[in-house]
């Protein structure tokens, strides 16, 4: 029996330690700078302020892979919150109010995949579309300004502590890591993705249905913005719809910089775990020692270049250490 | 100043380690100018290693090359190239939509005053394209001319910068007859120039035409060096592949249990083809002949659902079926195995695995609807044996291995859909003699269990050996077909060419 391990992906544990180091060394230092950094509490303001970033990283990692983008998660979010106390003074039940503004975000995500299916578009010009349109449409329909929400039992929804004081926000995104991460690993589907982001006209020769494919992950994608939107409108009980701008780009750098290639079919989700992790531990790091927010831009633009320029080297003195020792083990083959 | 008309490559005690690889081991000849040297080897034999050495790709591992007699080592393609190395790959390295001329000088367009000098460029192109007998203007856009003299195009650059030294990549893998002959008569000419020539190809009766000297490797050795003229094919084939070959054809054991019909296609019209019927019996081998362009391929693109379907019907075992989309035709039990195994087949950055199973995902789930890593180890390491993919383990990543082994992976994934029904588009093309006759059992295996073979080749001696009989296509209709029996060269390629001969379907 040969020796039989997947590598999807083509990252396994190894892989990431330099990810791990990096995370590892950013909270060593801003814990050395800032003695309130390294707790439990705070912890969990990292987490509930990654939350948003995490659901967009992981539809952006999963179309990324398979060979995609979508650019219009941000817009969605903030158009989501819109509805959000659109519903709500519609007198949508509380509860029932975040179903319906993912319903919604999968119509848009469908929308943009009819778009880049039937009309023959790149994805990036069809929710290039789509992120404009839905930034507009959530300014027209709460009148171009933040709304307040008035309605407790749906603002405690984003900030009520459940399980060890994890708030829902943060709790559906480590479900959404769970889920998502088996999905891409284990199931037909998720192989499907990085069959067709390694070569899209081979994935349709060996039959698969590309089409079909690209329809579920940009619903996904747009689901998951949809949710975070919603949540968003619950923790800040108001409609935001200027809110979110660019959170399609954080999304990219977290999976990126989690070790998803552009080229696709390649990467994993608890690399985007770490991504976002690295990301969001770096600014709240930046915000506690009262660095101005555009210092934050730059700083994550320079730790994202870092980072891919320290793995490149890396992988390349790994594939010199693996090859000097192949050809230590061939020529003692051959004495 | 070194004489113009002497020149010389030596390769020392040449070796290249890749991780687990041994690509060159210990390589050592002398190349002198004026002569032809063929470098045979199967696939993953070294060629191409030797060649990307050579060219400054790679840098050797061990050992020392030396132009003449002065060791060089380059860090770089360019360094090779402005030390006099010119290597002409099978696919041509062009810019479709520049110029001739522009591409001929690409990297070091002719300047004046900052601005391009178009002039002096066409000029110095017109020269080279006067010298080689073209027919082609240097204004022409490259995309716009036929492959063989987009390989031209190749070569002139091989010209502009006066190299010194020359390797050919199977350059006749896409030329037509004549064209070969236009290529020869250069090759022909830069040898009396002085120049070194290296000419990589499988092809044996080529070799016979140009070759002076035969280089023979195998797994990375160098078995020998031969005179052409002192050698015989059975010889060449024994040292590439360590066995003698003989009569490939003669020795397959062939079915001559044909059954009922497998594929009936009726009047089919797709963009370039033209009311095409056949049919393919269980069991039988139908091949398909034809020039480039002919239509073959894009009548198989019809039937397996990649191109739409204009006019006409496809059944399969007497029932009609519809076919929108490739997996339309895998579920009807018909497969194909592309020409193009990089572009349409391979996928290139996964696992050896993922390649193998991608079709069979919905066979490999467990209770809970998951995919079981315990049935796809199975059925890939099954297949991997099977095929005898010749891979360290299941999950290396395919585009490392070569290339007869990717294409084995990519059958091996038709195999596992398990078809009625197997389409075979240039199932040979570019992989060595040993490869092939392996490839040769599989196919003649495949008829033996009573599936229905289709085989398009441009290779005729495989088409005669292999099929019971040839459909030869002609500007998008059937020109003939040709029986088992009456099967040649001269018959296919009558209808191919004029259309003359065969009968009807």
């Amino acid at each position: 029996m040969k020796r039989f391990k997947l590598r999807l992906g083509r990252q396994g544990f190894v892989e990431k330690v330099g990810l791990i180091v990096a995370l590892l060394l950013i909270i060593l230092v801003f814990s050395l700078l800032n003695e309130n950094y390294f707790s439990w509490q705070n912890l969990q303001n990292i987490l509930t302020a990654a939350s948003m970033t995490g659901l967009v990283a992981i539809g952006e990692a999963l179309l990324i892979i398979g060979g995609l983008i979508d650019l219009s998660p941000g817009s969605i979010a903030a158009l989501s919150s819109v509805l959000a106390g659109l519903f709500i003074s519609w007198g949508v039940p509380p509860l029932l109010v975040i179903p319906c503004v993912i319903i919604c975000g999968l119509l848009i995500g469908f929308l943009n995949a009819l778009g880049i299916n039937k009309l023959k578009l790149e994805p990036f010009i069809v929710t290039l579309s789509a992120m404009s349109i839905a930034r507009g449409l959530g300014y027209i329909l709460c009148g171009g300004k933040p709304v307040f929400i008035n309605n407790t039992e749906f603002s405690s929804i984003g900030s009520k502590r459940i399980l060890g004081s994890f708030t829902l926000p943060v709790i559906m995104l480590i479900l959404a890591m769970i889920v998502f991460s088996v999905v891409l690993s284990r199931t037909k589907f998720g192989r499907s993705i990085y069959v067709l982001g390694g070569n899209p006209y081979a994935a349709r020769l060996a039959g698969l249905n590309p089409e079909r494919i690209k329809v579920y992950l940009f619903m996904i994608s747009a689901g998951l913005a949809a949710l975070g939107g919603g949540l968003l409108a619950s923790r800040m009980q108001s409609s935001q719809p200027s809110s979110a701008v660019g959170l399609e780009f954080e999304g990219i750098t977290a999976a990126v910089l989690g070790g998803v290639a552009m080229s696709g079919g390649i990467g994993n989700i608890a690399g985007v775990a770490l991504g976002v992790l690295i990301i969001q531990c770096f600014n709240t790091g930046l915000i506690m020692n009262g660095v101005q927010t555009f210092w934050q831009d730059i700083a994550r633009g320079i730790l994202l270049i870092l980072a891919l320029g320290f793995d490149y080297y890396r992988r390349k003195k790994q594939s010199e250490r693996q090859l000097k020792r192949s050809i230590s083990e061939m020529t003692q083959q051959e004495t | 100043m070194e004489n113009k008309n002497s020149n010389s490559v030596e390769f020392k005690n040449i070796s290249k380690f890749f991780p687990g690889v041994i690509a060159l081991n210990d390589v050592s000849f002398r190349a002198e100018s004026g002569r032809v040297y063929a470098i045979m080897g199967e696939n993953g034999a070294g060629k191409s290693t030797l060649l990307k050495i050579m060219n400054g790709d790679y840098t050797m591992t061990h050992g020392e090359m030396l132009l003449n007699d002065t060791p060089v080592k380059f860090q770089s393609p360019k360094e090779a190239i402005d030390a006099g190395i010119s290597v002409i790959y099978q696919e041509r390295q062009i810019v479709e939509h520049l110029s001739v001329a522009e591409n001929v000088f690409l990297g070091s367009w002719k300047r004046r005053h900052g601005f391009i000098d178009y002039d002096e460029m066409n000029r110095k192109a017109q020269e080279v394209i006067d010298k080689l007998n073209l027919p082609f203007s240097p204004e022409i856009k490259v995309g716009e001319l036929s492959i063989a003299h987009q390989q031209m195009v190749e070569i002139m650059k091989a010209y502009v910068r006066d190299a010194k030294f020359i390797a050919f990549d199977e350059p006749t893998a896409s030329l037509t007859d004549t064209e070969i002959d236009t290529l020869f008569a250069i090759i022909e000419r830069m040898k009396c120039e002085g120049k070194v020539i290296f000419y990589v190809s499988h092809r044996l009766a080529e070799i016979d035409m140009i070759a002076d000297v035969i280089v023979v490797l195998k797994d990375g050795a160098l078995v020998g060096v031969v005179e052409q003229c002192d050698t015989t094919h059975d010889e060449l084939i024994r040292m590439m592949v360590g066995r003698d070959l003989g009569d490939i054809f003669g020795k397959l054991p062939r079915n001559d249990n044909i059954g009922d019909i497998a594929l009936e296609v009726e009047s089919l019209s797709g963009p370039t083809v033209y009311d095409v019927s056949f049919t393919v019996r269980k069991g039988e081998i139908l091949g398909f002949s034809g020039l480039v362009g002919s239509g073959r391929t894009e009548v198989m693109r019809l039937i397996m659902g990649e191109d739409p379907i204009l006019d006409g019907r496809i059944k399969v075992d007497g029932q009609e079926v519809k076919i929108r989309a490739p997996k339309d035709a895998i579920q009807n039990g018909i497969v194909m195995l592309p020409e193009d195994r990089k572009k349409q087949g391979l996928f290139s950055n996964q696992s050896v695995s993922v390649n193998l199973s991608v079709s069979i995902l919905s066979k490999l789930l467990n209770k809970a609807g998951l995919l079981s890593p315990k049935k796809e180890s199975q059925v890939v390491n099954d297949l991997i044996d099977q095929f005898d993919i010749r891979t360290p383990s299941a999950d290396k990543i395919v585009g490392e291995l070569s290339g007869g082994n990717q294409q084995k992976t990519i059958f091996a994934r038709c195999h596992a859909t398990d078809p009625e029904i197997i389409i075979l588009d240039e199932p040979t093309k570019g992989i060595d003699v040993g490869a092939k006759a392996e490839f040769y059992h599989i196919i003649v295996e495949y008829a033996r269990m009573g599936k229905a073979v289709i085989l398009i080749s441009s290779e005729m001696p495989e088409l005669i050996g292999l099929a019971d009989r040839i459909i030869v296509m002609r500007e998008g209709r059937i020109a003939g077909v040709v029986q088992r029996e009456e099967a040649s060269e001269e018959a296919l390629l009558k209808l191919a060419m004029l259309g003359i001969g065969g009968n009807t379907v």
